[in-house]
């Protein structure tokens, strides 16, 4: 039995440390080139590979036609190393898309559900809040917020920062501004599920000791669900991921326009939405083992919301 | 009723819907007193206990503490001066016990980091738990979790305590540390009214036994009085039940 589960533990630690070296290793590459572009092309000039794809062309020359395979994937390298470095400058947008969308997602998302469990008056405009975002597309909230209120574009537009330097234009900041407020009402049902999970027993309990409801909302209630939620919050932020490719809509040059915009030119479509969509899962599994990782360095015996209860 | 009373309940009613739960409930409480409240249940008792620190409240009838109508006084300051401790605990899961004790010191009174910490720290002494102050809830025994219980309502340094079955939820081996600090704050003077099936206590600690039954006190005395010689043949019958289940362990 020991000697079982020393071997599990073994095994483990052996797969977590292997998806740590890849982890790094991509994000390492990662990180390089977004620097690379950004100072002008230091290393190699901007949007180019740091290694030639015709390294990898001449190899799969050098195959002989009666191997299977080798040559394809050979080729199928080189298509990949060649197209990369655009795919991961828009890339960059993806994350902060979705980034700074939860972020502020997260903020409007406490209160919002806080207001569904505890509020009166606020519960039915809270509760209207939900059902609008989540009882129509995303894309159509989008479409509204860029193309039916020009106001919105024009006055992120007319901001003196906005579209200077780094920082992008307007389509952008329409697009955070979308995704913020769908996933706000997401987020704010997971939470209040969580709310509601606390035994109502800990409210009592800080009310008699002479805490305000608010207070024991905020020390008490709060703490635990949001320990409890973070689950569920993982899988919103997993969706907001793949769904922030629906700026492309909008405008906005992320990961999913600039796969369709180089495609348009080579026709390649299938290869580079399977690269595209790499990218996003390499995003996926990021975002999930931090989150696990948040989630067990948040946890405490007896309220966590990975662990047994 | 005289003047220096400390809890003064004066007629109260309560009601659920169309049930009355509560039918005109009065009595006093000096300084130092010991209550402790038994009856059927149902009977209202958990109910009287909330309607006092207003996590309940009523539809008719006074309550006094010091002197003063807990109506006009400000809730969260009522609580803070009448301490509650629950039967299935009820600490706060994510907080360690001494994190448990320091939230309403922090919080409610203001105290420092420093000074809450080391109030909280004689408090868990009192009652034997000095040791587990960095353990989480879920870490405890039912005991031990009551006895921080105990600790969190004390730290407030409350003019009344009040127990609300507080070993009702407890395996039989673990009741007697959670009675023995009850017992030793009894010593100490700090009033208490306790609802509690525990005759052994009630018998050496109360200083006057109240049976609720059916929404009123029926019966209220000193304790020798209502063990030996009940007015009433139901307090008798009751008494002798309670005793034969809960008697031996104080």
């Amino acid at each position: 039995m020991a000697d079982r589960a020393r071997v599990r533990v073994g095994t483990r630690t052996r797969r977590s440390l292997a998806k740590l070296v890849v982890g790094v290793a991509f994000w390492a590459w990662v990180v390089l080139r977004w620097l690379n572009d950004w100072a002008g092309g230091v290393v190699v000039p901007r949007q180019q590979p740091f290694v030639p794809p015709s390294l990898f062309t001449g190899l799969a020359n050098g195959v002989p036609d009666v191997v299977p395979f080798v040559a394809d994937a050979l080729g199928a390298v080189a298509f990949a190393v060649e197209f990369l470095p655009t795919l991961v400058d828009a890339f960059w947008l993806t994350i902060v898309l979705t980034g700074v969308a939860t972020v502020l997602g997260f903020c409007i998302a406490v209160p919002l559900a806080g207001a569904r469990v505890y509020g009166r008056l606020s519960a039915w405009l809270a509760l209207g809040y939900v059902e609008l975002f989540r009882g129509t597309p995303l894309l159509a909230q989008l479409f509204v917020l860029y193309y039916g209120l020009p106001w919105l574009p024009a006055f992120f537009r007319e901001l003196p920062w906005v579209g200077a330097g780094f920082l992008p234009g307007q389509a952008v900041f329409v697009a955070i501004l979308g995704f913020t407020l769908n996933s706000a009402a997401y987020q704010a049902e997971y939470i209040r599920g969580a709310v509601e999970s606390v035994d109502p027993g800990q409210l009592l309990a800080a009310r008699s000791v002479g805490l305000s409801r608010i207070q024991g909302i905020r020390f008490v209630v709060f703490p635990q669900a949001l320990r409890y939620a973070i689950p569920g919050w993982t899988n919103e932020l997993v969706y907001l991921i793949k769904y922030s490719s629906l700026a492309a809509f909008i405008t906005v040059p992320e990961l999913f326009q600039a796969a369709q915009g180089i495609a348009s030119t080579n026709y390649r479509y299938t290869a580079l939405f399977v690269l595209s969509g790499l990218l996003y899962l390499a995003l996926v599994v990021t975002a999930t083992t931090l989150m696990e990782y948040v989630g067990n360095a948040v946890s405490v015996p007896g309220v966590s919301g990975t662990g047994s209860r | 009723m005289s003047a220096d009373d400390l809890l003064r309940v004066d007629d109260l009613h309560k009601r659920f819907g169309d049930e009355e739960v509560l039918k005109g409930v009065s009595f006093e409480m000096a300084p130092q007193d010991v209550q402790v409240l038994i009856g059927p249940s149902g009977s209202g008792k958990s109910t009287l206990l909330r309607c006092v620190n207003r996590l309940t409240e009523y539809e008719q009838g006074e309550i006094t503490l010091d002197g003063t109508p807990t109506s006009e006084m400000d809730e969260n300051d009522l609580r803070r001066q009448v301490g509650m401790v629950f039967q299935d605990f009820n600490l706060f899961a994510h907080r360690t016990a001494k994190g448990n004790v320091t939230l309403g010191l922090r919080q409610v009174l203001g105290l420092s980091k420093e000074e809450a910490d080391s109030r909280a720290m004689a408090q868990l002494d009192q009652v034997g738990l000095a040791d587990q102050a960095d353990s989480y809830p879920a870490e405890l025994s039912g005991g031990q979790k009551q006895r921080v219980g105990i600790a969190r309502a004390l730290a407030m340094d409350p003019k009344l305590l009040l127990f609300d079955e507080p070993t009702s939820a407890l395996d039989p081996e673990l009741i007697g540390e959670v009675l023995g600090v009850m017992r030793d704050l009894a010593d100490q003077g700090m009033t208490m009214l306790c609802v509690t099936h525990e005759m052994g206590f009630a018998r050496q600690a109360a200083t006057d036994i109240m049976f609720l039954d059916g929404g009123q006190i029926v019966e209220h005395g000193p304790p020798d009085t209502l063990f030996e010689d009940p007015e009433r043949e139901r307090t008798g019958q009751f008494l002798e039940r309670l005793t034969s289940l809960h008697g031996d362990d104080g």
